[in-house]
């Protein structure tokens, strides 16, 4: 069996916490409150889910600023500095890293992050 | 000087071997079309030998091809390693096997002095220091109430039996007097690790059963507490209160089971039309039980389960109420209500239900007992519950100094205080010397000791057991 939540098919074995977690901009402690209010225990798997909650987690998912909501603050932020001409923005814009670290090695994951475009 | 053997028949298969061999199957084998391979394979007739004899000169090339010499390099990590391992168990299988329970060994010595259990037995004060038996139509009823563990060693014997001891009968004695007197005993059986708390709480059960009482045993307060299983807010109580409706199904089940035959002999006095069947008065209580399918209506079933067994009525077993690992349902629950407050397990309603019988709230119509044992395995801290054991103890004995609460800590509870306030607490210690000697005995007759128990192994055996607490670890 499936479920389907907020448009993402989950398989009934993997644990709500961790398919809420799924969402970018949804982390353990939203998702935790999102659990306890919904009175669902943090072993609860997918498959165990009535399909009323199911839509309750659905439309309680759809008011929040996840996924491509939350990306595009992000974007939006490294805009920003970008567009303001700052050192910040710049080395977002030269993929490296933004905070003074070292550049002589172990940059990969500024190297896979930091664009003005950041996705991930 | 010549060669011992015919160097001919030395020589591996070759082309100048085969061109000088006479074709001998040929003749053999007229019908089939006579083929190079055919030929070669008058010796050797696998097909390696006869494919490496098709084409002896060309060595064997790779799927692209290519011909390589020499060991192939196998990079590090790259390495396909297809290890066959079997058929891996099936999911819950392990679990399954490492929580079995077995009670019976064919291969274990039958003991034959060793009798049944009867109804007076664990209350009579002649059999202490005696390994009696458990009747099998009991062992049953405890299996469904889950008084068995995994860790006890039951599959070590050819029948599972019990040791008498002191406590046991101190313990079925207060019982017994609390029933007769249509009081509630309310108990909490503490002591160090591996002084048979648990096992405290089966010979009470076995008890009940063997004189038919209502049992409802909560094998484990831990899966009611650490938010391993379903809950939901019950909708007309003031503060909220939680049913664990899942848990509460299987428990219904286990009553069922265990208290079948008492179940059926005991009437309801009211009409039940909340239930998914409705029941008129004067049905048996069983009825009530057998509805119990669905989890939706199983806290609905156990609250009229529940009910009719309080209600006031010409008959009412007394009922044993205990519960395994007390320390779990004294402290905060790791469950969130909707407002993700940390919800106190005195909030969820089954927890609510064996805490006020514990703490004299709740009285039973034909008496009985509320027993809690305390765990030394897996065991949370609640300063309060030890504090409140430690006082009631030091109350029960004659001059000893009363231990008070520590003026600079924070972490007292008042309502686990007031849940232990007029409990009785009955420690559980090591055994005895008789005890000891009739356990040495008994594993002496069951093949489990090779030796013959006189007074000198029964002293080296019970000092070296740390003054007899069985299988100590420090």
């Amino acid at each position: 069996m499936v479920a389907i939540i907020f448009g993402v098919s989950f398989h009934e074995q993997k644990l709500v916490k961790k398919a809420l977690e799924s969402f970018y901009g949804l982390g353990p402690q939203t998702s935790a409150r999102i659990l306890a209010k919904h009175c669902i225990h943090p072993r609860t798997k997918i498959g165990s889910l009535p399909p009323k909650t199911i839509t309750a987690l659905t439309a309680e998912l759809s008011t929040m600023t996840i996924e491509s909501d939350a990306r595009r603050i992000v974007q939006e932020n490294i805009k920003r500095l970008r567009d303001m001409g700052t050192y910040r923005g710049r080395r977002h814009a030269m993929g490296l890293p933004v905070r003074g670290q070292r550049t002589k090695n172990q940059i990969e994951t500024a190297k896979k992050l930091n664009k003005v475009e950041r996705m991930a | 000087m010549s060669a011992p053997n015919c160097l001919r028949c030395l020589v591996r298969p070759s082309a100048a071997f085969r061109l000088s061999a006479p074709p001998s199957t040929s003749t053999l084998t007229p019908a089939t079309p006579l083929t190079a391979a055919t030929q070669i394979a008058a010796f050797s007739t696998t097909r390696a030998t006869a494919a490496r004899a098709q084409s002896p000169q060309t060595p064997q090339a790779t799927v692209k091809g290519h011909v390589r010499k020499g060991k192939r390099l196998t990079l590090k990590g790259k390495k396909t390693k297809t290890i066959d391992h079997g058929k891996s168990p099936l999911p819950g299988e392990r679990k399954a096997y490492r929580k079995r329970i077995i009670l019976s060994n064919d291969n274990a010595i039958p003991v034959p002095w060793l009798t049944d259990l009867t109804a007076p037995g664990l209350a009579d004060p002649a059999n202490v220091g005696k390994v009696l038996a458990l009747p099998p139509m009991t062992q049953d009823q405890l299996r469904a109430s889950e008084a068995f563990k995994p860790t006890q060693c039951w599959g070590m014997f050819r029948q599972p039996a019990v040791l008498v001891r002191k406590e046991t009968v101190d313990l079925t004695n207060r019982m017994q007097e609390a029933a007769a007197a249509r009081k509630v005993l309310r108990m909490v059986l503490t002591g160090n690790k591996i002084t048979g708390k648990s096992l405290m709480l089966l010979q009470a059960m076995t008890h009940a059963f063997l004189n038919e009482w209502v049992v409802i045993h909560l094998p484990e307060a831990q899966d009611l507490t650490t938010a391993v299983t379903e809950y939901a807010p019950l909708s007309d109580t003031n503060p909220v209160q939680y049913s664990q409706p899942v848990y509460a199904l299987k428990l219904l089940h286990a009553i069922r089971q265990a208290n079948a035959d008492v179940l059926a002999k005991t009437l309801t006095v009211s009409e039940h039309s909340e239930l998914p069947q409705s029941l008129p008065a004067g049905s048996p209580l069983l009825a009530i039980a057998n509805q119990a399918k669905e989890v939706d209506s199983a806290w609905l079933i156990f609250q009229a389960l529940w009910n009719e067994l309080m209600a006031p009525a010409p008959y009412r077993p007394p009922i044993l109420l205990s519960l395994d690992g007390l320390a779990h349902i004294m402290r905060v629950s790791d469950y969130r209500s909707p407002s993700f407050d940390p919800i106190h397990s005195f909030d969820l309603a089954l927890v609510r239900l064996f805490t006020d019988a514990l703490g004299g709230a709740i009285k039973f119509p034909a008496g009985g007992a509320v027993l809690g044992a305390t765990s030394r395995n897996n065991n949370p801290r609640s300063a309060s519950m030890e504090l409140a054991l430690a006082q009631r103890e030091a109350e029960q004995q004659q001059g000893v100094e009363v231990p008070q609460k520590d003026p600079f800590f924070r972490g007292y509870d008042e309502r686990i205080e007031a849940v232990l306030k007029s409990v009785q607490v009955l420690r559980v210690g090591g055994v005895d010397r008789r005890e000891a000697r009739a356990l040495l005995e008994y594993w002496a007759a069951s093949g489990m000791l090779r030796t013959v128990v006189d007074e000198k192994v029964v002293a080296e055996k019970w000092t070296l057991a740390g003054g007899g607490v069985p299988y100590q670890r420090h």
